[in-house]
């Protein structure tokens, strides 16, 4: 976890597992457990990637990222879409499925937060998450989900709130 | 018994409506509020809405304050989904006119719970 | 020891204190229930089974385990609205020189039936009465969960209106607590109820539901024999929705007479006057 601007609050990685666990079990049920997953800090989300991003902004300022693996980005989308396994789902399809998981996971970060505060509509990419340069890395979660790997991170901007 | 969908993603669209068309409910769907303000004043009006909170071009709790203005839609039942999940949030929303509030993310008896503590489905 | 005599052992501890029937069949579900215990003590399943019969620890950690805590808010709504259409007012009229009700949530898992009664009592007691709502379960890690007065947001989720949830919990981190103007009003004890119910006192309204369920005949018979002397002549029992008297001997079906309110089989003691004499020998199951 690199070095963060002591005076902003920031939520608990324990609080942000919890809150994917329970996006997860209504999104996936509980087929198959998510699992941690050992990643050297500072290492970058190492699979073809799917990523989105919310941001929190008013009482507590901050970024909510997902990123994930291809395949899972789309069995996540086929199943929150409900599509026979012989159809496939379009980006389009990916990217307003793993958007609406971002918000999901941003809504209740930011209610663990203090408010009150605004949570932005979802942005969505193809790829890695780019971070911007003066925000800090403030918790990450790396998971995998049936060998899939999945990253939660939060930042917040480097200078501490305005 | 009707219901209208309105969120701005498909994916949580999708999935609202199997839930309730296994209720057998029939459906209409709209992704952002204004969206579904011009489906109720074409006449397409639903016993109750599922509404999103935050959505482009007119929010859900933009949504319920223009509903509950018009009185010729006083029985339509409000519910937000919503991954708004402070106190505050909700307090405004029923101070707004919501009638119910589910949190997402939700099992699907969540929303089969709250529909019906409102009594549009047999308990 | 081998996985079945592990199972037949488990399941025998289980009835012993519990009185709950777990068939075979169910060796999953104690499998997947009890290896995460043997593995916290380093042990596989049939080592820990073995070391059972001297730790009574461990023994309560199995019952916590293996019983079966499903419940939610205002569970099947009608029997609710049942108690706050007929049985309130029945009772408000009943009580009104000690302006007292007494509730029992018996097998009141993590409290979710006592809350939802006290939310109601809150709203439709007159003002001068008080109430106690007393639960007891036999899981102590569920009567843990009640006195915290914790609830996960999914489950506020199910089943509570809204204008309640805001109106009685506050939001503590990623849980939900319960206002302590309701939780003052609940005694939470131990009780199995197999075993004597002894310094309870009588109830108005006792809410007995989706326990009987796990249990024999014998002992659902006895229970619900040595249930009459705990409810006021005047009082209610409440069953589950899949519970009933009607296949009980004719002696106890008749002690219990079935009041039907709305769609809501209630059970009342049939003439309180020539109450039965409560059994004595009857806590062996
Ligand atoms: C399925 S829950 C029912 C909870 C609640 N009454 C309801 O209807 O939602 C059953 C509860 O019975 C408890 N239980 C099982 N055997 C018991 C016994 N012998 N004495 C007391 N409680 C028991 C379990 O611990 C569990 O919390």
């Amino acid at each position: 976890m690199s070095a963060v601007v002591p005076e902003v609050e920031v939520p608990a990685s324990e609080d942000v597992l919890a809150v994917t666990e329970d996006v997860w079990m209504a999104l996936l049920g509980d087929d198959a457990p998510l699992l941690p997953r050992t990643v050297a800090p500072g290492a970058p989300f190492d699979v073809a990637a799917w990523s989105a991003a919310t941001t929190i902004s008013g009482g507590w300022q901050g970024v909510v990222t997902v990123e994930l693996d291809e395949a899972l980005a789309r069995r996540l989308t086929m199943r929150m879409l409900a599509l026979p396994a012989d159809e496939q789902a379009s980006d389009s399809d990916v990217a307003d499925a793993v958007g609406e998981l971002v918000n999901m996971v941003g809504g209740n970060v930011k209610s663990l937060m203090p408010g009150p505060s605004v949570l932005s509509l979802p942005a969505v990419a193809a790829g890695r998450a780019a971070f911007s340069s003066d925000s800090a890395l403030a918790c990450r979660v790396d998971l995998v989900w049936q060998d899939a790997p999945v990253r939660v991170s939060v930042h917040v901007p480097q200078e501490g709130p305005r | 018994m009707r219901a209208m969908i309105i969120d701005d993603s498909r994916a949580m669209r999708s999935i609202l409506r199997r839930i309730v068309t296994d209720l057998d409910f029939e459906t209409s769907e709209a992704e952002h509020g204004q969206a579904a303000l011009d489906q109720m004043y074409a006449g397409v009006v639903p016993d109750v809405c599922l509404v999103d909170w935050n959505m482009p071009v007119m929010d859900g709790y933009t949504f319920i304050t223009e509903v509950r203005a018009n009185p010729e839609w006083r029985d339509v039942t409000l519910m937000m989904v919503t991954t708004e999940s402070e106190q505050r949030q909700i307090v405004r929303a029923l101070a707004a006119g919501a009638h119910e509030y589910v949190i997402k993310p939700f099992t699907p008896d969540a929303i089969v719970d709250k529909l019906s503590l409102l009594g549009l489905v047999p308990a | 020891m081998t996985t079945s005599t592990a199972f037949a052992s488990v399941s025998a501890l289980v009835r012993r204190e519990t009185s709950m029937v777990y068939d075979e069949g169910k060796e999953y579900l104690v499998e997947a229930r009890l290896n995460p215990l043997a593995a916290a003590r380093g042990l596989g399943l049939e080592e820990y089974v073995a070391r059972l019969a001297f730790d009574a620890d461990e023994r309560r950690k199995v019952v916590d385990a293996l019983t079966i805590n499903e419940t939610s808010w205002f569970r099947d709504h009608t029997p609710y609205q049942a108690f706050t259409d007929a049985m309130l007012p029945a009772l408000l009229e009943r009580r009104q020189i000690t302006r007292r009700l007494r509730i029992w949530s018996a097998a009141c898992s993590s409290g979710q039936e006592a809350y939802s009664i006290a939310m109601l009592l809150d709203q439709h007691l007159p003002p001068g009465w008080s109430y106690e709502i007393v639960a007891t379960d036999i899981s102590t890690a569920m009567l843990e969960r009640v006195r915290a007065g914790r609830y996960s947001q999914v489950e506020v989720n199910r089943g509570l209106p809204a204008t309640s949830l805001v109106r009685y919990f506050t939001r503590v981190g990623r849980d939900w607590e319960i206002t302590e103007r309701l939780r003052e009003r609940v005694t939470v004890k131990h009780l199995n109820l197999a075993a004597p119910y002894v310094g309870l006192g009588s109830f108005d309204v006792i809410w007995l539901r989706n326990v009987l369920i796990y249990f024999e005949a014998a002992t659902k018979q006895d229970i619900l024999r040595r249930m009459l002397p705990m409810l006021a002549d005047d009082g209610y029992l409440l069953l589950g929705s899949s519970e009933t008297t009607l296949d009980m001997p004719a002696d106890l079906a008749a002690a219990w007479q079935r009041e039907q309110i709305g769609r809501v089989p209630t059970y009342r003691r049939a003439s309180a006057a020539r109450s039965l004499t409560p059994s004595l020998t009857s806590t062996g199951a």
